[in-house]
Parts: C-alpha cells; sequence; structure tokens
C-alpha cells in the first residue's frame, strides 16, 4: 500500500483526472438510476403499493388491467380455493374528469377496491371510504395541484357520473396519472352507466371487475390455474411491466444505465492498462529487487478501489444535493438499498477494470530490468 | 576466505529458431567478501544472461548458484523474489529508482518488503544516506536528482536490506567518467567495508583499476587476462 499511496501523490493530475471522469460516470449513473425508479414509481405506484403477490386477469388481456373483464363469480371461486382473506377484487379504468365548474380537465384512473379490503391504500388526509358511502372518493394528492380538495366535486367525462372527494391519498398513480379510488358500488354504478351509453338493455353485466388481487404462494398459484381455463393468474412484476409505456420507458433507461457500466469499464480499463504499459519497465525494476507480483497487484487493485469510492462517495453527496433541488413533481427516487446496490455495482466494475492490468503485471518479466538503459 | 558468491558449472542454453544456442557454458566464478569483480565482455557475449543467472531472475540450464553456500536451484518464483529481496542488492543502469519515491522512501520501501521494523528501517535509510552522503537530498524525488546522486540513491537501497551479494549493471553507463569513477569507487568501498561479494558488468574500462579483479567473458566462459 506503500507504493499505490506514493504513486497517487507524485501523479496528482493523472489521478485526478482518472477520478473525475469516474466521478463523472458514476453522477450519471446514480441519477439516471434514480430517474428510472422515479419514473417506474411514478408509473405504477399504486400496483407497487399493493401487497398482492398476483392477479387473476381475463385470459386475452395481454396482463392489461385496463383491457380485463372477470365475472364476479371468479372472485367467490378463487377465495374458495385459496382463502377469502386473501383475494380482493379490483378494477381499473382510465378516464379524463373535469371539476364541478369544468374549468380543466385531467387524466386520470379509477381504481375500484373493497374500501375495508387490504387493496385499499391508507388515507392521508380527510377521511377514508367505507362500503356504504355513496358517490364519495380518495383522491392523489397530486390532484390538489389541479386546485381539487376536500368537498370538491369531480364530473367523470364519460359517463357524467359525480363524486365528492372526501380524502387525499399520496402516491397513488397508474400510468402516471393520479389515481381516484371509489368503492365498489359507486363501479357498479359506473359500469351501468357506461353500458346504458353504449346503447346496451342497461342491465348489469355479470362481467364487471377488472381482475383479482391475490396473496398467494407459488404452489397455490399452479393449483388455481389449473383449475380456471379463462382466466390466467399473472404476477404483479408481469402486470406492472404491462401498464402502458412502462416497459418502453424503464428499458430505454435500463439500456443507457447498462452502458453507463460498460463505458465505465472500459474507460477504467484501458486507462490502467495504459498506465500499466507505461510502467512496465518500473514492475520489472520492482521484480527484479524482489517485490511479489501479489504485491504489485494489490497496489493497482488498493489504486482502483480509492479511486472509484471516492469518486463514489462525492457523486452520492451531488446526487443528494442535486436531488434536494428537484422539483417536487420529478420522478425521482434514489432509496438507500438502491443507493447501495448501484454503488456496490460500480465498485465491482471497477475492480473488473482492472483485471487487464493485473493479468499484465503478472506477465511482466522481471528480466527487463536488466540490460536496458531506459530509466 | 568466505566466498559468498558462488556459481558453479553454469551452462545456458536456448534454442533460437529450431538452433541451440549456448550462451554460457560451464562457467565458474567465486567471489569472496569484500572483493569486487568486474565482468567484460562485448555485447552480445551473455553479461545479461549471467548477470540475471547470478541474480536468481533466471534458472539457468544446469550448473548450480550458490549464496552464502546456500543453492538456490528449483526454488519457486515466490522464493526467488524473496532471495532476491534479502540476499541479492542490484544496481542497474540509468539507476533505475521508481520515480514516485522520495529518496529515502527507496530505501524505506526494499525495507518494509522485506519486513524490518519501520523505526530501525528509517534508523537505517538514515545511516546510510548519510555515509553516501546523501542526507541532504533524502526528500528529492529521483527526477530533481543528478546521475550521479540517482546511483547512489541505487547503491544504498541496494545496501538497504544488507543482502550477501551485490549485482551491479553498467553502473557508469549513464554517467561522466568522473561520476563514474566515484560510483564504482563508493561500490568498491562499501563492498570492502560491509564485507559483500560484489560483481559489476561493465563497458567501462577507465574504472577497472578499483577492481580487485577483472574477468572477461569469452564464448561463455570467464577467463583472466
Amino acid at each position: 500500500m506503500y507504493l499505490a499511496i506514493r504513486e497517487m501523490r507524485f501523479a496528482k493530475v493523472r489521478y485526478a483526472l482518472i477520478a473525475t471522469i469516474m466521478l463523472l460516470i458514476a453522477f450519471l449513473v446514480l441519477f439516471v438510476t434514480g430517474l428510472a425508479k422515479g419514473l417506474a414509481y411514478d408509473n405504477a405506484a399504486s400496483i407497487e403499493n399493493m401487497s398482492a403477490s398476483h392477479f387473476v386477469m381475463e385470459k386475452e388481456a395481454s396482463h392489461r388491467f385496463t383491457r380485463s373483464l372477470l365475472e364476479e363469480s371468479v372472485l367467490s371461486q378463487t377465495g374458495k380455493a385459496i382463502g377469502e382473506e386473501n383475494v380482493q377484487s379490483l378494477s381499473v379504468r382510465m378516464t379524463t374528469v373535469t371539476n364541478a365548474g369544468a374549468e380543466f380537465k385531467l387524466d386520470v384512473t379509477l381504481i375500484a377496491v373493497k374500501p375495508e379490503g387490504w387493496l385499499m391504500p391508507s388515507v392521508s388526509e380527510g377521511h377514508a371510504i367505507t362500503s356504504q358511502s355513496i358517490g364519495e372518493v380518495l383522491v392523489d394528492s397530486k390532484m390538489k395541484e389541479s386546485g381539487i380538495g376536500i368537498g370538491s366535486i369531480i364530473v367523470d367525462q364519460g359517463s357524467g357520473l359525480e363524486w365528492t372527494v372526501s380524502g387525499f391519498v399520496s402516491d397513488e398513480s397508474f400510468s402516471h396519472s393520479p389515481v381516484i379510488f371509489l368503492n365498489e358500488s359507486d363501479w357498479r354504478q359506473l359500469q351501468l352507466k357506461m353500458n346504458a351509453l353504449k346503447g346496451a338493455d342497461g342491465a348489469a353485466s355479470d362481467r364487471s371487475i377488472s381482475a383479482i388481487a391475490l396473496r398467494a404462494d407459488k404452489e397455490q398459484v399452479e393449483q388455481l390455474a389449473a383449475a380456471m381455463s379463462q382466466t390466467e393468474i399473472v404476477t404483479k412484476s408481469q402486470a406492472i411491466a404491462a401498464i402502458p409505456g412502462y416497459k418502453e420507458e424503464q428499458g430505454s433507461l435500463t439500456m443507457m444505465i447498462l452502458f453507463l457500466y460498460i463505458i465505465s469499464v472500459f474507460v477504467l480499463a484501458v486507462f490502467f492498462y495504459v498506465i500499466t504499459i507505461q510502467k512496465s519497465h518500473q514492475f520489472g525494476v520492482l521484480k527484479a529487487i524482489g517485490t511479489r507480483t501479489g504485491y504489485l497487484v494489490k497496489s493497482v487493485s488498493l489504486q482502483m478501489l480509492l479511486l472509484s469510492v471516492s469518486s463514489l462517495m462525492i457523486s452520492v453527496l451531488l446526487v443528494r444535493a442535486i436531488e434536494m433541488m428537484l422539483p417536487s413533481g420529478m420522478p425521482f427516487q434514489l432509496h438507500v438499498s438502491t443507493l447501495l446496490m448501484t454503488c456496490g455495482a460500480f465498485i465491482v466494475i471497477s475492480l473488473v477494470g482492472a483485471l487487464l492490468s493485473v493479468y499484465k503485471i503478472s506477465r511482466i518479466d522481471a528480466l527487463d530490468a536488466i540490460g536496458r538503459t531506459t530509466a | 576466505m568466505t566466498y559468498r558468491l558462488i556459481m558453479d558449472q553454469i551452462t545456458h542454453r536456448f534454442e533460437d529458431g529450431g538452433v541451440q544456442r549456448t550462451i554460457l557454458n560451464n562457467l565458474s566464478l567465486k567471489v569472496a567478501e569484500g572483493e569486487l569483480v568486474a565482468v567484460l565482455g562485448p555485447s552480445g557475449s551473455g553479461k545479461s544472461t549471467f548477470l540475471s543467472i547470478a541474480g536468481a531472475l533466471l534458472a539457468p540450464t544446469s550448473g548450480n548458484v550458490l549464496l552464502d553456500g546456500e543453492s538456490i536451484t528449483g526454488e519457486n518464483a515466490g522464493e526467488l523474489s524473496s532471495i532476491r529481496l534479502h540476499q541479492i542488492g542490484f544496481i542497474f543502469q540509468s539507476a533505475n529508482l521508481i520515480p514516485y519515491l522520495k529518496a529515502e522512501e527507496q530505501l524505506m520501501f526494499v525495507a518494509k518488503q522485506s519486513g524490518i521494523h519501520s523505526s530501525l528501517a528509517a534508523k537505517r535509510a538514515r545511516a546510510l544516506l548519510e555515509k553516501l552522503g546523501m542526507s541532504h537530498r533524502r526528500g528529492a524525488y529521483p527526477e530533481k536528482l543528478s546521475g550521479g546522486e540517482r546511483q547512489r540513491i541505487a547503491i544504498a537501497r541496494a545496501l538497504m536490506n544488507d543482502p550477501a551479494v551485490l549485482l551491479a549493471d553498467e553502473p557508469t553507463a549513464s554517467l561522466d567518467a568522473a561520476r563514474g569513477m566515484d560510483v564504482v569507487q563508493l561500490l568498491a568501498s562499501e563492498a570492502k567495508e560491509l564485507g559483500k561479494s560484489a560483481v559489476m558488468v561493465t563497458h567501462d574500462e577507465r574504472v577497472l583499476p578499483l577492481c580487485d579483479r577483472v574477468l572477461h567473458l569469452d564464448n561463455g566462459c570467464l577467463i583472466e587476462k
């Protein structure tokens, strides 16, 4: 370690340059990761927050809540199979709403669940809705920005139905739109109205819910899947990935992150490799005077580690600082666990970058030191 | 008389384009304690190979190298490293100091490698620098030292771990005549005073009067002229 630290002290500019490059890349990786996570959460928070493990959907719905329609009998059927307490009905519909004065329009997602069930998020402001309440809804707190408060009237553009906001929930969104929670009877009301508008006979359709949320283990799911032919059971992550725009958004961000990692491996590997080649005569001398290869390898790895850890620390501070400056509406989310994972991946990658140099060092012959005039 | 370096019937061959070339042929050499031996020879005569084998950098095809009476034949790479560290002091052409270590640190580094306690090492390093008249330059990087000063530091580095043998590879190659004489003088006197067996490979005939013996490498053998 004697050599590693003294060399960095001596060649400050050289190492400061590479540390700066690493810092910038690490910052970008952290920032894009935060953005990806933030967007993912903003996109799918409502589903993400549900404690369900799987969802039962219509077979033809290709994993999409908004396309799926199930008969309510499926609910009781699955309830019997894995226990009433482990199933919840879930209905999702994307629509446009206005306020009472029709001053603005908002794209929202309506989600209907049993208010007393385990899919209902806790209320952050105002009071909760119950199965008995009529025309009362909970809305995502982002809708406050549009001037909606407790007691505001919301009008659904499609059906003309009116709801009163009884409270707010936080961080509830679906496909980047805020979510409005209603109870099942209001949902049925909505279905009837929509059917009537469509020119159907107005009778209650028996296909009224979108999906069924399950809390089940793999074995139960397999049994259930075998028993039901008209439906498909999808995992939570499959369901999230099928939310419109989710896969595309995450895919491009993930590709960016992946490329940043690959770029950093190459930048680091090339930098250290060039330095190593430049120093190969010096390594030969060191070996000739009795320095073990292992010591030299440790020395290079330590340099790499010092560089990556220090650049990471600075970039974490930078990202945290930037995060505080970001506007509140900006979807950015960097939990400590994600942060640690990213930092860990970066350190591993920097050590991978050192491998080429390590290989080179191990090949350098001490004989190089003899009979050569170059310093 | 004690011979700290003994090379016993060393032969070294290698294959070059299907032709067996013999570089060293049954070469034997004994260097006594306190003795400085100069080895001369035209380029291509095998001086580097000779020095590499004496310095435990290269295993000969056959024959034995004994340091302080102990054979180093058949040791693995790690053990050879340790032998070079503890029993051999190298002085290279143009010093070959580590560019990012200050003069004193060059000595501290080899001491650290051999596990000498750092306070003891610091004392030794200071004493050596003092003795070689380099105390005032102890905090200087090699790039700030003159050629002669660098070679002095290189000699100090070679002596740091108190080796049995000193091996110098054309130590005067990059020095002017006066500096060259100084450096070889220093090498001879240190070898004498500290009881090392010293071998110097050189081209420089001016420094030969300072050596105890002068040998010529000819056809893979050492001969006295």
